[in-house]
């Protein structure tokens, strides 16, 4: 969600007197008083920029204002609340808004006899370090100017528009069907219908950009331009953001529009790019028209002293306030303890007392909160279902059953998705049953390396479904038996959910059972859980860091051997263990029995490798060296 | 038969449940699958709003659309609403349970995941943005141990104001301590509190959300949230587990 504004240390300072800090203590000053950067390097500071603060800090300007307020140094200047210098009017560049409300301000200025040429160093050297391409003095300078202070501009080479009488017409208008534009870098885009357009009023609204996003490559600016017609406009952040999006062409300009800079803006960002302009490519302004239907109210929020403190649970003081205000540069009059602040132009984000009480709160540090714990309340807090669910779970988990978790994505269901991650899992999961017997296949094929030998896997799930009749919470459960015996398996289920039925939940709760009655899921939501969870204190369960299994797959060994009577088992195994080599990953006693004075113990041995799938080569050895040392035992004799 | 195994994840939200309890904190269920005003509109997500795009929603092609959910702070929407209903101006709940982003998955990123959404509200001044660093101090430190710290940053999420992302500084054992982004919180904008029903000049308070398997990740070691949900009883017998 945050856009990246990239930011030059160098550039930064040109709003400062004193000598800035290290792009690093830079970098902290900012992430704890307003955003996060991303990287901070030598000259560039890349700030994460967040919607609420975009319509301001997409530029280095409102980056310098926040190490002003972060700092508490002073800026030097602020483009943004100097006089606005008053240009001459032009009938020369005539302006038509036909679409309401998706258009703010038009301002359209004509500028003649520039040479285009290759930018200043200076100019050059500033957009490349952040990471932009020098193209030619006049692009250069829109650009520098939107990097500067935010607003985006372009510039159209007058000549390839239409004069009438020496005057030009800038239309604003919606596309109509099957219009095309092809960009400035050469890509040619079919236009969504209604799409927002800059056209030329005196070629039957020939397009010559697509508003907000990118230029028409039929109006570019190149080395044989001499008339530059120069846009600095106000368009809907939203209808640029659905453009930009459906075109897939996400533009410098278009980030900045849809995060809604403010109409007045557009004024400040003409009168510095055509200052620029002059300055790097000659030429002389004829003059402005700027069409404002409906220029916005000063805006001003308020708050007290007492609502601060009461939202950020501080004891601030109004100097405090005062403090946080002035460096980030508000001017606000005080009617007893009430602060009314006058929202500076550009900063949106500015609407209620909440607002404020988050000014002062970063500006004044978090870090500065202490914490406080909340009051304690009467009665207990309402966590029956969840006891309810979680005694269903230590039921089983005491019978043997594990629990696993699976996705929600299914290939078949009711409730199909119009945007899948997978489109072979478009719906999803009416039943917990597809996922439970895939779950219950990979676990067979484990089993040995990760329960041992055990006659049966058992596992269960607590899951979620989704019908035409709504959602469901289910649980499931399946049993497979080791080395088959089906029969066996669904016996032990039958058992289990027997159990369950009397022993906990004390009502029939209509399982389902499959057709080869090894797996079941019933329907949790139709009982009373939170009765169920009254009186239940769910079982801790403590764990260790994860030991994650090999990927690979683990072999099996087994072993019995003949024992004078009375060893005892442990005195095998170690025997077993100390030969076996690194790749025994578990042992298991899985017979044992006595025999003229003797005991036979058989083992299994589960090996595995992290690194590959072992082999003979590796097995045998391991158990020869076994085998030897089993037999070297007095009495002992492997069979 | 030897006991089974709870899934990792119950067994942490059971950990979660048990400390949130100790402040007052229930726990609240409501629908993975979500009307839009839940999930979005109600909790100032406009309709033009990058977060309800294809690429970071799912939607149903049903007529109207639901989404499943996007994050469970759309059951504490849910819980507001009650709370009005019910004339209270008292409520604290999480509600530890599945989500869902469309996005790529790798590492670190899952399409379904957990997440740990919750809010406490009262009389106006009770539950403050101080509570909030109160009660996350507290519940790291239970959770993840004593050496535990909680600090905030200025960040933006629609229906907080003001809003913050939290950090927590880690010593996992073995390794360097170091500060780790754990979740999103704020105040609940008061337009949430009056989407709800309930008046914004009584009633304020805290909300906050984090992914639940980034904190096991934490605690644990686990390298890869994709293990969580594939259905693997590896994955839940890669720890020794001991039931008390």
């Amino acid at each position: 969600m945050a856009i990246s504004m990239k930011t030059s240390r160098k550039w930064l300072q040109g709003y400062f007197e004193k000598e800035l800090p290290a792009a690093e203590a830079i970098a902290d000053a900012l992430t704890f008083s307003v955003a996060e950067v991303e990287e901070a390097k030598g000259d560039l500071i890349d700030v994460n920029i967040l919607p609420d603060r975009a319509a301001y800090m997409l530029s280095h300007r409102g980056v310098a204002m926040e190490i002003s307020a972060a700092l508490d140094l002073p800026l030097s200047h602020d483009p943004l609340k100097e006089t606005l210098p008053t240009f001459p009017e032009t009938d020369r560049v005539l302006v038509t808004l036909d679409e309401d409300g998706k258009c703010a301000r038009y301002i359209g200025a004509l500028i003649e006899g520039v040479k285009v040429g290759p930018s200043p160093d200076w100019l050059k050297e500033a957009l490349e370090a952040v990471g932009q391409r020098s193209i030619n003095n006049v692009v250069d300078a829109t650009n520098y100017v939107m990097l500067d202070i935010g607003q985006p501009l372009h510039a159209f080479d007058a000549a390839k528009l239409t004069a009438r009488e020496g005057g030009y017409a800038i239309t604003v208008r919606a596309s109509e069907a099957e219009e095309s534009i092809t960009t400035l870098t050469g890509e040619t885009y079919a236009l969504p219908e209604g799409t927002l357009l800059i056209a030329d009023g005196n070629a039957d609204g020939r397009p010559l950009g697509i508003a907000g996003v990118k230029g028409s490559i039929e109006a570019a600016v190149t080395e044989k331009t001499v008339d530059l017609l120069i846009e600095a406009a106000s368009f809907g952040g939203t209808a640029v953001r659905k453009t930009a999006q459906a075109l897939k062409l996400f533009t410098d300009a278009s980030s900045r529009f849809q995060n809604k800079p403010s109409p007045a803006l557009a004024g400040y960002g003409m009168a510095h790019v055509i200052e620029l302009i002059l300055k790097v490519a000659g030429g002389k302004l004829v003059g402005v028209t700027d069409v404002f239907p409906n220029p916005p109210e000063p805006r001003t929020a308020s708050v007290s002293l007492a609502r601060i403190n009461e939202i950020l649970g501080a004891s601030f003081a109004a100097d405090d306030v005062r403090g946080a205000f002035n460096r980030l540069g508000f001017s606000y009059t005080e009617v007893e303890d009430t602060f009314i602040v006058l929202a500076p132009f550009e900063r949106n984000d500015i609407e209620i007392a909440e607002d404020l009480a988050e000014e002062v709160g970063r500006s004044l540090g978090y870090d500065a909160l202490e914490s406080k714990e909340l009051a304690l309340l009467e009665g207990v807090p309402a966590q029956e279902r969840f006891r309810g669910i979680e005694a269903v779970r230590d039921f089983l988990v005491e019978r043997g059953f594990s629990e696993i978790s699976t996705p929600s994505f299914a290939s078949e269901g009711e409730i199909e998705l119009a945007n899948p991650l997978q489109s072979d899992r478009p719906y999803l999961r009416a039943s917990l049953i597809a996922n439970l017997k895939d779950a219950l296949t990979r676990a067979a094929g484990v089993a040995p390396r990760v329960l041992g030998p055990a006659p049966f896997v058992k596992l269960f799930e607590v899951g979620t479904v989704f019908t035409k009749h709504g959602e469901a919470l289910l649980l499931s459960m399946g049993v497979v038996a080791i080395g088959g015996k089906p029969a066996q398996a669904a016996e032990a289920l039958k058992e289990n959910v027997a159990a369950l039925e009397q022993d906990l939940l004390q009502i029939p709760a209509a399982a389902h059972f499959t057709l080869d009655g090894q797996m079941m899921e019933l329907n949790l939501g139709k009982l009373n859980l939170e009765k169920l969870g009254e009186e239940y204190a769910p079982i801790s369960a403590h764990m260790n860091a994860y030991t994650p299994f090999s990927l690979y797959p683990s072999a099996l060994r087994d072993i019995a051997v003949w024992t004078l009577e009375g060893t005892e088992e442990s005195e095998v195994a170690n025997a077993i263990v100390s030969q076996a080599g690194d790749h025994l990953a578990r042992i298991d006693l899985f017979d044992r029995f006595e025999k003229d004075g003797r005991t036979s113990y058989a083992f299994r041995l589960v090996f595995e490798s992290r690194e590959r799938t072992l082999a003979d080569t590796d097995l045998d050895p391991a158990m020869e060296r076994v085998t030897d040392t089993l037999n070297k035992k007095e009495g002992w004799e492997v069979r | 038969m030897p006991p089974g195994r709870l899934h990792p994840l119950t067994a942490d939200i059971r950990e979660i449940a048990r400390i949130f309890a100790t402040m007052g904190f229930g726990i609240a269920y409501g629908p993975e699958l979500e009307d839009e005003w839940h999930n979005f509109d109600a909790l100032r997500v406009p309709a033009d709003h990058p977060a309800r795009d294809m690429q970071d929603t799912f939607w149903t092609n049903e007529e109207p659309r639901r989404a499943p959910r996007t994050h469970t702070t759309s059951v504490s929407v849910r819980c507001l609403e009650d709370m009005a209903k019910e004339g209270k101006t008292e409520g604290r709940m999480i509600i530890p349970s599945k989500v869902f982003r469309n996005e790529a998955t790798d590492s670190t990123h899952e399409a379904q995941f957990y997440q740990l959404d919750g809010f406490a509200v009262g009389p106006v001044g009770s539950v403050t943005l101080a509570h909030l660093k109160g009660t996350f101090d507290r519940f790291y430190r239970e959770y993840l141990g004593e050496g535990v710290q909680v600090r905030f940053r200025p960040s933006f999420f629609p229906f907080v104001e003001p809003g913050v992302e939290m950090d927590v500084w880690y010593e996992a054992p073995g390794k360097e301590g170091r500060w780790l982004e754990v979740g999103g919180a704020g105040m609940l904008h008061p337009d949430v509190i009056q989407n709800a029903g309930l008046d914004p000049k009584e009633v304020a308070g805290f909300a906050f959300g984090g992914g639940i398997e980034r904190l096991l990740m934490i605690k644990y070691g686990i390298p890869d949230v994709r293990a969580f949900h594939n259905g693997d009883i590896r994955f839940v017998y890669g720890f020794d587990q001991s039931l008390t």
